[in-house]
């Protein structure tokens, strides 16, 4: 842990360097959500890569979770796996096997 | 008792039992987000209409994103300061941390206050007009001399109230005198009418029906006026109060004045002949709104020749989501004047016309037969404004919490910060952790909401 007096003197300078980086590419997703991709869901795609590299950029540095004790990388492990299930309980929408053939494919 | 293992670790976790108890609230609060930006994921893939992009204030999103970022180097800074006993820089770097909370929601009532002031008005065609309702929105009745009043015997959920429900919707003079059956002049108030209410229902019980009524007039007619969601309905003759009292008059005007500030043709057949380009609303435009489009569908063909037109939502958006920067059409062929600007003016959303406001745009008045759906932006225009005032009101509300508790240890905890700053360094480091968290939830609400 960045407990010592030490430490957190070289951490000082890393938490503007990560401030600034944030800043950056949050203009970043801002100019590329303007960028035509091919499809939408590439801008989409990009846009959300961007924001997990930001969150991850917060997580590690700021919230320490780089340096942690194991206990909480236990918590956190069953929270990112209930959390994925979450987000992908939209498939259910397609489960209706009356009228869902599998995924739309525009090249046919 | 104290709480045990506040400032040094617990030797079995290794940590002091504030930060698992933050990192426990923490993982329950991603689930909590999480189930919201679930929802957010099932309305996007059902939504039956162009979901809307770039639609909100970007320049205030982004500035809120810089806000929050800097809050969130400024209270990681304020647990250092701490940590290396400089007290000084430790109250700046919290109070900045405070500060931009403030900034944050300041900027957020902003946003608000424009949504709920900008209307959306649904044509019969599927066209929608956005745009602002200067003197808002009301149905007008005049003549009305007769009421009809209903009480049920038994309890119902809709008994008559004219004294709460239909007497504020009268638009001029005072407290009208009211004739009843037997001739009686009365001024309604709430202790008349119960004297009227009790009469009714004896009769209605001595003769065995299930509901008491009668009948009010009045000498001089009357003049209402009542937004449409205050009233329960009407007819050309009549008007139903939410107690169930009918009233008898003439429709005067249920036409609703508009400010256009955008055409959204996106939702109809043959977006050139929209009623929107009806001769009675904005026949003027039709020509700027087709140059619009066929500049846009130039445009894309140009930079790419490859792709599908119809298969572009931004297109789509672009081509056929007209703006009106001014009160008449741009002059065609004015090649120095106004009608060079309008190619850019046509997509740039901060061209000069948004920066005057409403003054600057034409006025419609629009047929209620016209118009299927109206709502300002607020949830029940569509799903995206429901999740997007669910998520950024949620956001919100951990932004102040995270905010005063920040503000407390700042404020309040200078006895902790002279007699025991680890203790307090711990405490600043919980509540900072709590602030990331904001943070983090903001870094994926502005993408998903703002941008894509």
């Amino acid at each position: 842990m960045a407990d010592n007096v030490e430490a957190i003197q070289k951490s000082i300078k890393w938490y503007f360097i990560i401030g600034f980086i944030l800043i950056v590419f949050s203009g970043l997703t801002v100019g590329l959500s303007y960028v035509e991709l091919p499809t939408h869901s590439l801008n989409i795609i990009v846009g959300m890569i961007l924001a997990t590299i930001k969150a991850a950029l917060v997580a590690l540095i700021f919230m320490h979770l780089s340096h942690e004790r194991p206990l909480i990388y236990k918590v956190l492990a069953f929270t990112v796996v209930f959390v994925l299930a979450l987000f992908l309980l939209f498939i259910f929408s397609h489960g209706d096997p009356l009228e869902f053939p599998g995924f739309y494919n525009p090249v046919e | 008792m104290d709480i045990p293992y506040t400032v040094h670790a617990r030797p079995d976790t290794g940590l002091y039992n504030a930060k698992i108890g933050v990192w426990l609230f923490l993982a329950s609060e991603v689930m909590l987000f999480g189930g919201l930006f679930s929802a957010y994921i099932f309305l996007r893939v059902g939504a039956d209409y162009p979901w809307p992009v770039h639609d909100l204030d970007v320049t205030l999103g982004f500035i809120n994103t810089v806000v929050l970022i800097a809050s969130s180097v400024t209270v990681v800074m304020a647990w250092a300061m701490l940590k290396l006993r400089k007290f000084g820089w430790y109250r700046i770097n919290m109070a900045i941390t405070v500060l931009c909370a403030g900034v944050f929601m300041f900027n957020k009532t902003l946003e608000y206050k424009a949504k709920f002031a900008h209307y959306a008005v649904k044509l019969s065609d599927g066209t929608f007009l956005t745009g602002h309702l200067p003197h808002g929105y009301q149905v007008k009745f005049g003549d009305v001399t007769e009421f009809a009043i209903t009480i049920p015997v038994k309890n119902s959920a809709v008994t008559a109230d004219p004294v709460g429900y239909v007497l504020p919707y009268i638009e001029e003079g005072t407290a009208p005198k009211f004739k009843t059956e037997d001739g009686k002049e009365v001024t309604l108030d709430k202790a008349t009418f119960a004297e009227l209410r009790a009469a009714a229902l004896k009769k209605a019980e001595a003769e065995k029906k299930s509901a008491g009524t009668f009948k009010l007039t009045v000498t001089a007619p009357l003049k209402f006026a009542a937004k449409p969601s205050e009233i329960f309905g009407y007819t050309d003759t009549s008007i139903t109060f939410r107690d169930g009292t009918i009233a008898t008059g003439k429709l005067i005007d249920d036409k609703m004045t508009l400010e256009v500030d955008g055409i959204d043709a996106r939702g109809v057949a043959q977006p050139d002949n929209s009623l929107a380009f009806d001769h009675r609303y904005l026949p003027d435009w039709q020509k700027a709104f087709v140059a619009n489009r066929e500049h846009h569908l130039a445009e894309f063909e140009k930079n790419y020749p490859t792709r599908d037109k119809a298969r572009s939502a931004t297109l789509q958006k672009e081509s056929l989501y007209f703006k009106l920067h001014s009160v008449t059409p741009p002059a065609e062929g004015a090649a120095h004047g106004e009608g060079a600007k309008h190619g850019a003016e046509a997509h740039s959303p901060t061209a000069h016309g948004a920066e005057h406001g409403e003054a600057h745009h034409p006025t419609v008045i629009l047929e209620k037969k016209d118009i299927t759906f109206f709502s300002n932006f607020t949830p029940k225009l569509n799903t995206y404004y429901a999740i997007y005032f669910t998520l950024t009101g949620l956001h919100g509300a951990h932004v102040v919490i995270g905010a005063l508790v920040l503000a407390y240890f700042l404020c309040f905890d200078n006895k902790r910060l002279k007699q025991d700053p680890e203790h307090l360094a711990n405490r600043v480091e919980v509540g900072g952790l709590f602030w990331h968290f904001v943070d983090l939830v903001w870094i994926f609400l502005f993408p998903l909401l703002y941008l894509l």
